[in-house]
């Protein structure tokens, strides 16, 4: 117990590193996904904008990058990484890497809670004048919101997942923590305050995200 | 001139087993809607009516053939010209194809944000339309707190908010219960005759057709087998689709099953009199069997009416000397149609 309180200031910052990690990989994966789930959906053959090479093309990627492991692709991306970031090393080269992999991710999420959509409703609002972008911004995302924002807790949990690991590779947070002063020091209470910490972060996110839906669905 | 016309119109897919074979979904329909009246257009699903109201607004692009909408060619205007003539064609649907996430009053301002009216402009004119329909309370309200009939108010309303001269209803009442479909029928019809907008009502319910139709046209496989006032098309059916129809509401003369059944009941010889509305004196088919001495008795048919004009069949058995029931038949037949069931 006594360790516990010793490393706590550590385990203070890597539970801000990994806020920050998690933060900002999901602005701008989420940002991003949201567009390339946007597009794959409105590329779709029978959709608003039906474009069969866009569409297949996004398609081909999306399947190709999306069910690679995450600890291959973390690596695989490294070079990539550097030109980007200029290191391959810390925390925001961590956020970069996890950004791309959210954003396959994400895209596929976006695009099946679009297709909830009810063609009958897009249907309506072109009959009323609406151009396809108008449709896109006005009806579409506004329709699917509720169900967007339940997707996007459930991506934001395996984000706090991905940021463990990415840790461990080559930047700071939780999973950082609890292998170096819990499981390779053989110190038990410290990886389970490590534990607690990330259960207590999901468990936030996760209220909140079930709460803004709610919200938004009115129920 | 016709308010909406339509010539040699065609609609073909391409089949979905076989891209190389185009299906015809309308099949050279041509059609004439007068401006103020309520057109019917009838069939069962897949005889292509859905796809036909939907190439007026130009939702789905017509093959060949010309679709005129107030004087203008609607088949070869841009997307934009396209958005303009929207603005001018409502439409309501059979699941009501509200928008879930917008409340009762954002639906109906919907239109009015599109077409860029301004916002106090645009509050004036929702609750306007909201007391319109008799929803004034429920402007708060969301799509999944209304009933079935509310939700076709609400769907009326926002296919009215940019003042369309025409209204397209695609079986607008096919989900409702018959006492809602009274009620958004009375309420279309209030709509055509206190702001004269002409009503393209699509449907596969003759009692729809019949309570506020003035003309119609029945459609089979992607082509209009008949049309006219509703009156002559179904007190006269020619095809035997506009007949199944018309015996949903009336029954006509007995045949196969029916008329077996008939026969093992009712001694004697039957005959269905056709009724028409005014010149059909069915006193005068009565004496006349009464005079004639032969007795007889009613034991199948009915009379409706359509737009306050009476017609039916009435069947008959009737049992007597041959030679009086020819006479009387004779006779019958110079004041309306009469056949023997055989």
């Amino acid at each position: 117990m006594d360790d516990v309180i010793k490393y706590l200031p550590n385990l203070l910052t890597a539970t801000w590193e990994t806020l920050y990690i998690v933060s900002f990989a999901l602005l701008i994966g989420g940002f991003f996904g949201l567009i390339l789930g946007l597009v794959l959906y409105v590329t779709r053959p029978g959709n608003i904008l039906e474009n069969r090479v866009i569409f297949a093309i996004l398609n081909i990627i999306v399947n190709i990058f999306r069910p690679i492991p995450f600890l291959i692709f973390l690596v695989a991306l490294q070079p990539l990484t550097r030109i980007v970031i200029g290191t391959g090393n810390g925390n925001t080269a961590m956020v970069f890497t996890m950004s791309m992999a959210a954003m396959f991710g994400i895209s596929r999420i976006v695009e099946q809670n679009l297709l909830t959509v009810s063609p009958g409703v897009i249907e309506a609002a072109r009959s009323v004048g609406a151009s396809r972008l108008r449709v896109i911004f006005t009806v579409i995302l506004s329709e699917a919101l509720g169900p967007l924002i339940l997707g996007y807790t459930f991506v934001l949990v395996a984000i706090v997942d991905m940021s463990a690991l990415a840790g461990t590779i080559a930047g700071g947070g939780l999973g950082t923590f609890a292998l170096e002063y819990g499981y390779r020091a053989f110190n038990d209470p410290v990886t389970i305050a490590a534990l607690v910490a990330v259960i207590i972060l999901v468990q936030i996110i996760q209220f909140l995200g079930n709460w803004l839906a709610r919200k938004v669905l009115r129920r | 001139m016709a308010l909406v016309s339509l010539t040699d119109v065609t609609k073909t897919y391409p089949d979905p087993s076989n891209r190389k074979k185009q299906i015809a979904a309308i099949d050279g329909v041509s059609l004439d809607i007068q401006a103020g009246e309520i057109y019917g257009i009838i069939g069962y699903s897949g005889a292509g009516k859905s796809t036909l109201v939907r190439l007026i607004n130009a939702l789905e692009s017509a093959t060949s053939g010309s679709i005129l909408v107030d004087g203008a060619e609607v088949t070869t205007m841009r997307e934009g010209q396209l958005r303009k003539l929207r603005l001018g064609v409502g439409m309501i649907f059979q699941q009501f194809n509200l928008f879930n996430s917008k409340s009762v009053r954002a639906n109906i301002a919907y239109p009015l944000k599109v077409a860029g009216v301004p916002r106090a402009e645009r509050i004036r004119r929702v609750n306007e339309l909201l007391a319109f329909v008799g929803l004034t309370e429920k402007a708060r309200s969301f799509p999944d707190q209304l009933s079935g009939g509310q939700k076709q108010r609400v769907g009326i309303a926002r296919a009215l908010a940019t003042s369309p001269r025409i209204l397209l209803a695609d079986e607008a009442t096919s989900a409702l219960d018959p006492e809602t479909t009274h009620e958004v029928l009375g309420l279309l019809k209030k709509v055509n005759q206190e702001l004269g907008i002409t009503i393209i009502v699509i449907t596969h319910e003759m009692d729809v057709i019949q309570q506020i139709a003035t003309r119609v046209a029945v459609m089979e496989n992607g082509r209009v087998i008949e049309d006219g006032e509703v009156y002559s098309v179904f007190s006269n059916p020619q095809h035997a689709a506009t007949r199944r129809f018309v015996s949903t509401v009336v029954r006509g003369i007995p045949a196969g099953d029916e008329l077996a059944v008939l026969r093992q009941r009712h001694p004697g010889r039957i005959f269905t009199v056709s009724i028409l509305d005014g010149d059909t004196g069915q006193s005068r088919v009565f004496e006349i069997l009464t005079r004639a001495g032969l007795s007889f008795e009613l034991i199948y048919g009915g009379i409706n009416d359509i737009q306050g004009r009476t017609f039916g069949h009435l069947t008959i058995a009737v049992t007597g000397a041959d030679a009086a029931i020819e006479s009387a038949f004779a006779e019958i037949s110079a004041l309306t149609e009469i056949v023997e069931a055989r």
